[in-house]
């Protein structure tokens, strides 16, 4: 009896922010006469948006989790992608197969530049903020010098990559896969246990024989890997990358997954936090859709300071729950 | 013993190298780029008088930036702060024709968004960086609406050029940073601010069982960090008396590379230095016009911004060789 | 130790610049530029380093110019704001650099004056001073001249664009308004309404309908009224929202979606998947091609790579002495027009015309307007339609 109700409340708490902001939405949509989504290609694109956010929030919180800060993980998705779309034209030019191609090398290349992220943080011992700065100035200037500073265009526009941006299934896939493969390696191995053991307490972790550099390395790669495969997913969405990029301008898509990470751990409180994750990348799905069926409305800043504002509001309430519910008892009651 | 005493001179050693590092790689980065101006036969004294105009507003804002890093804080909304500050600046001067109300609009912004950043930390329990990101997204947007709104077919919104002419001189520039890096050193180095703010930054457990209060060291160490802010607001209008939506853009991240590049820790506490943003600034804006020079060609660009961060992560990486344990730092 | 230190390197700093701060030459002290035999330097300021056009003009002046004549260019980085550009200007000041070509628009005002102050030869090669600002600087020997799409022209290609989707019987179009409120696209989209027939706020004229497109920042839907050519679908910008955005557009299936701007970088593959007749105001590239001869690309208003030429002419003929001015002695403003494609045949006609080594404006057409060259002729020249 007691677990069926604690199951209830633990769907009940896991779903509530996701059916908020669903419904709220969804009214406002209704009440001025708007669709979130409009059609199957808005919904197929909504899809894709789910899954950028998904991993984007994922791979920041593994190391900020951990305490450590990483500024280069939008670097590291363009890096990650110029070199596979490079890679994969050059061995289909563009033929069947090339998102398949795309996405695994983005994947590989992904983790090896997460990896050498890693491995720069271990060998020289500076903070991980401070190594993120210099290793995001370094691939910005390795994407600049390998494009010239252009669009990347040709390697990315064929009909594989169209065909996965127009099948929700791809994205939907994606998503499955790396939830499958983040909650298996960080629940269900040694690594995660280590991971777990070090996230919590480092000093103890440490003397009771976790090897730290090892897992630390692990932790880079895979974040590496999920921003490889951020990186094809923007360009399935786009159709071009950027090659422009330099003096940190790569770094505002970290900005953008805040607001998922403490949605999804929060609701990590009652579910697993990556499904967590998967259900925050969803408001923020939803969120974007809303606002792009208001863009006559909402323009590009407002949106901007919605999103800050929303920011904000939640940690307020995240870091005052105590305070708040102790306020909200007696009007309960 | 002895080992013990070998040891304790070998990290005396070290701390002196790490202590100077930071000069002897200013000094070391001006005169390769006075050995390299020659070289290539440019003008020097204009080279030199570049140099200041594109580390001045930096230096002032990173200076006061230092005592919200003492503390272990961070704050990314500095760049846009200033931004909003020249904005509200050049608006109430358009409005006023009042060069007087223009500073204060100027500080009073400055200060007024620094203050809130900080409130809305210690009031409503919020991380810093969380709050300054927020702040970042809201400073620009509303900055960007005014001036795309006021701006017309120019881009951008302006004061006219006369009213602030007489202060683009040198001189000025220098006596400005020079008096604010003054200020800054005597209330960090000789009074119980900086002191308490270091041990807020190095142990906040220990220090606020000493009874020191940090929320009220917080909102003045932003109060500071918002002054500066302010100087360089005033100092950007000084430069090109216009604002658009890129203006400042680079300063909030450049703060964080000026203060590392400089010698301080980005954890603050009691190794905070207050030279380190001044110092830093100016290697990282001398490293930068050292590359530009040497490597000049369009696909140069992406090769001097990796030369110039293999380079600041080889001065952190010896600045911070005396501090390594055997845990990673995070 | 470390104090006296910061304070020692402080003052020899402080002392070095204060020294240099009075000592950077006058414009007089400089050697002469221009003679024969020494190499024309000239700085070029650049707001965009990715675009096509962008890149395209920069092939014709290192590559073609700079193979044809004694000159040498040197680009800047993408210059975020006028500090930036400022800063810029002074570097080719103290680099002995003898002129300055921008195609970047942060500050013109300042960037002009900043050139007079150092000495330079100054020219606009990407959109105009503003009429109060030309009029300011006008008489300056410094200031070479503009030579370039005005926004008059700007609001013309907008026009001229609507009027043809209209023209060709579209009763429904979609329209990218690029980077409002950038004011170039800003003034391409008011033409863009004008051209279709329509009333934005009631107004129908050129300067009432720009100045409420920046003062909402974009194109309110509500606000568009329009008799034959209803204007189903509206967005600018790009970012998170952006192909949203467009899918609802291409959902509420309009006869053509109409860019001011950077639709064939962004959205080529897109519309052409889902079969949407579109057009673009860019350049003449390889890639527009393909969308020309393969894709839905039905029409672009574009610039070709060496439309750029007139403006190193100019600033060639200032440098070495015999500078083009009008019959008052003013500086020169001279408008460019956009060429129109409305197919592939009248692509390749102005794609061909236009090649790397054998450029529109080639070594032959600028030696007519390089040296003593009268103002008539000079914009005689920069208006031959030699597509």
């Amino acid at each position: 009896m007691n677990k069926s109700i604690s199951a209830a409340k633990k769907l009940t708490g896991a779903l509530a922010i996701p059916v908020i902001f669903a419904a709220v939405l969804l009214i406002l949509c209704a009440a001025n006469g708007k669709s979130m989504i409009a059609n199957r290609t808005g919904f197929n694109y909504f899809v894709l948006y789910t899954a950028i956010v998904m991993l984007t929030t994922m791979a920041l919180s593994i190391n900020l989790n951990s305490g450590r800060f990483d500024f280069s993980l939008g670097s590291m998705a363009v890096l990650a992608s110029v070199l596979s779309s490079r890679i994969s034209y050059a061995m289909l030019q563009g033929g069947p197969g090339s998102a398949a191609a795309m996405l695994l090398l983005g994947i590989l290349i992904g983790a090896l530049l997460g990896l050498a992220s890693g491995a720069l943080y271990v060998t020289l011992r500076i903070p991980p903020i401070i190594a993120s700065l210099g290793v995001t100035l370094i691939f910005e200037g390795l994407t600049f010098t390998l494009t010239g500073g252009k669009y990347v265009m040709t390697e990315v526009r064929n009909a594989s990559i169209s065909a996965f941006a127009g099948n929700w299934i791809w994205s939907l896939l994606v998503i499955a896969a790396a939830l499958f493969i983040v909650i298996w390696l960080f629940d269900h191995t040694k690594f995660g246990y280590d991971y777990n053991a070090l996230k919590n307490g480092q000093k103890v972790a440490v003397n009771t024989g976790v090897r730290e550099v090892p897992n630390a390395l692990v932790c880079y790669a895979i974040c590496g890997a999920l921003m490889g495969a951020v990186g094809f997913l923007q360009v399935a969405r786009s159709n071009s990358i950027n090659g422009g990029s330099l003096n940190f301008a790569s770094i505002s898509i970290m900005f953008t997954a805040f607001l998922p990470m403490f949605i999804g751990g929060y609701i990590g409180r009652y579910v697993n936090e990556k499904a967590g994750y998967l259900l925050a990348a969803l408001c923020m799905s939803m969120l974007n859709s809303t606002f792009a069926a208001f863009s006559n409305e909402v323009s590009a800043s407002a949106q901007s300071i919605i999103n800050a504002v929303l920011l904000v509001l939640f940690l307020i309430w995240l870091s005052n729950e105590r305070r708040l519910k102790q306020i909200l008892r007696p009007i309960r009651s | 013993m002895d080992s013990k005493t070998a040891l304790l001179k070998k990290y005396k050693r070290r701390q002196r190298l790490v202590t100077v590092l930071p000069f002897v790689a200013l000094a070391v980065l001006f005169a390769v780029l006075c050995l390299t101006v020659q070289a290539k036969g440019y003008r020097l004294p204009m080279y030199l008088k570049i140099l200041l105009n594109e580390g001045v507003v930096l230096a002032i804002v990173a200076t006061g930036a230092t005592f919200i890093y003492t503390l272990g804080s961070f704050d990314i909304s500095l760049g846009a702060s200033t931004l909003f500050s020249a904005t509200v600046g050049v608006m109430v001067y358009n409005a006023t024709g009042n060069f007087g109300l223009m500073l204060l609009a100027i500080f009073g912004v400055a200060i007024g968004c620094s203050l809130l950043s900080s409130v809305l930390a210690s009031v409503f329990h919020i991380p810093v960086f969380v709050t300054t990101v927020a702040m970042m997204s809201v400073l620009s947007a509303v900055a960007a609406q005014i001036i795309t709104a006021n701006g017309g077919a120019l881009g951008g919104i302006s004061i006219p050029a006369e009213v602030v002419r007489p202060f683009d001189v040198m001189w000025f520039k220098i006596l400005v940073l020079t008096v604010f890096f003054a200020v800054c050193m005597f209330l960090f180095d000789y009074t119980k601010l900086g002191r308490r703010q270091k041990f807020l930054g190095g142990n906040p457990v220990c220090a606020k069982l000493t009874g020191i209060d940090l929320n009220k060291y917080a909102i003045l160490a932003f109060i500071m960090a918002g002054i500066g802010v302010g100087i360089g607001a005033f100092l950007t209008l000084v430069y090109t008396p216009s604002v658009t939506t890129g203006t400042a853009g680079s300063i909030g991240m450049n703060i964080l590379v000026a203060i590392v590049f400089g010698g301080m820790p980005i954890s603050g506490g009691p190794r905070s230095k207050i030279y380190a943003a001044v110092v830093g600034g100016f290697s990282y804006i001398i490293l930068n016009n050292i590359l530009k020079i040497l490597i000049d060609s369009n696909a140069g660009y992406g090769i001097s911004q990796i030369v110039s961060a293999v380079f600041f992560l080889a001065v952190v990486y010896v600045t911070g060789m005396n501090y390594r344990s055997q845990l990673l730092p995070r | 130790m470390k104090k006296y230190l910061a304070m020692i390197l402080a003052m020899v700093m402080v002392l070095a610049l204060a020294a240099c701060g009075s000592a950077a030459p006058a414009a007089s002290e400089q050697a002469p530029a221009g003679d024969s035999g020494k190499t024309v330097k000239i700085g070029v300021l650049v707001a965009d380093v990715s675009g096509e056009e962008a890149l395209g003009f920069a092939n014709y002046y290192r590559n073609y110019i700079q193979s044809n004549y004694n000159v040498e260019f040197s680009y800047t980085e993408q210059l975020a704001d006028a500090a930036a550009e400022k800063a810029a200007i002074e570097k080719f000041a103290a680099q002995g650099y003898d002129a300055i070509i921008s195609f970047s628009a942060s500050d013109r005002a300042t960037q002009l004056q900043t050139c007079i102050d150092n000495g330079l030869y100054y020219a606009v090669a990407s959109g105009m001073l503003d009429d109060a600002q030309y009029e300011q600087f006008k008489t300056s020997e410094y200031f070479v001249g503009q030579i370039g799409p005005s926004m008059d022209t700007e609001y013309e290609a907008g026009y001229a664009m609507g009027k043809y989707f209209a023209d060709q019987g579209a009763k429904k179009i979609a329209m990218y308004g690029a980077f409002i409120p950038n004011p170039m696209h800003v003034f391409r989209a008011a033409g863009v309404l004008a051209g279709i027939g329509a009333t934005y706020g009631g107004a129908s004229e050129k300067d009432a309908i720009v100045g409420q497109i920046f003062a909402d920042q974009g194109i309110d839907l509500k606000k568009v009224e329009s008799k034959d050519v209803e204007l189903a679908g509206y967005f600018q910008g790009f970012g998170d929202t952006t192909f949203d955005e467009l899918f609802a557009c291409i959902g509420a299936q309009p006869d053509a979606f109409l860019s001011v701007g950077m639709a064939t970088t962004f959205f080529t593959q897109n519309l052409n998947d889902a079969g949407i007749a579109f057009s673009d105001i860019d350049s003449f590239t390889s890639a527009n091609g393909e969308a020309m001869a393969d894709g839905k690309l039905v029409y672009l208003a574009g610039k070709y790579s060496s439309s750029i030429g007139p403006v190193f002419a100019a600033v060639l003929n200032a440098v070495n002495g015999t500078p083009v001015r009008d019959d008052e002695g003013n500086a020169i403003s001279l408008s460019q027009d956009y060429l129109v494609a409305t197919d592939a045949d009248s692509f390749q006609k102005y794609a061909a015309a236009d090649q790397g080594d054998s450029p529109i404006f080639s070594k032959e057409v600028l030696d007519t307007i390089i040296g003593d060259v009268s103002y008539a002729d000079f914009s005689a020249a920069v208006a031959a339609d030699r597509g």
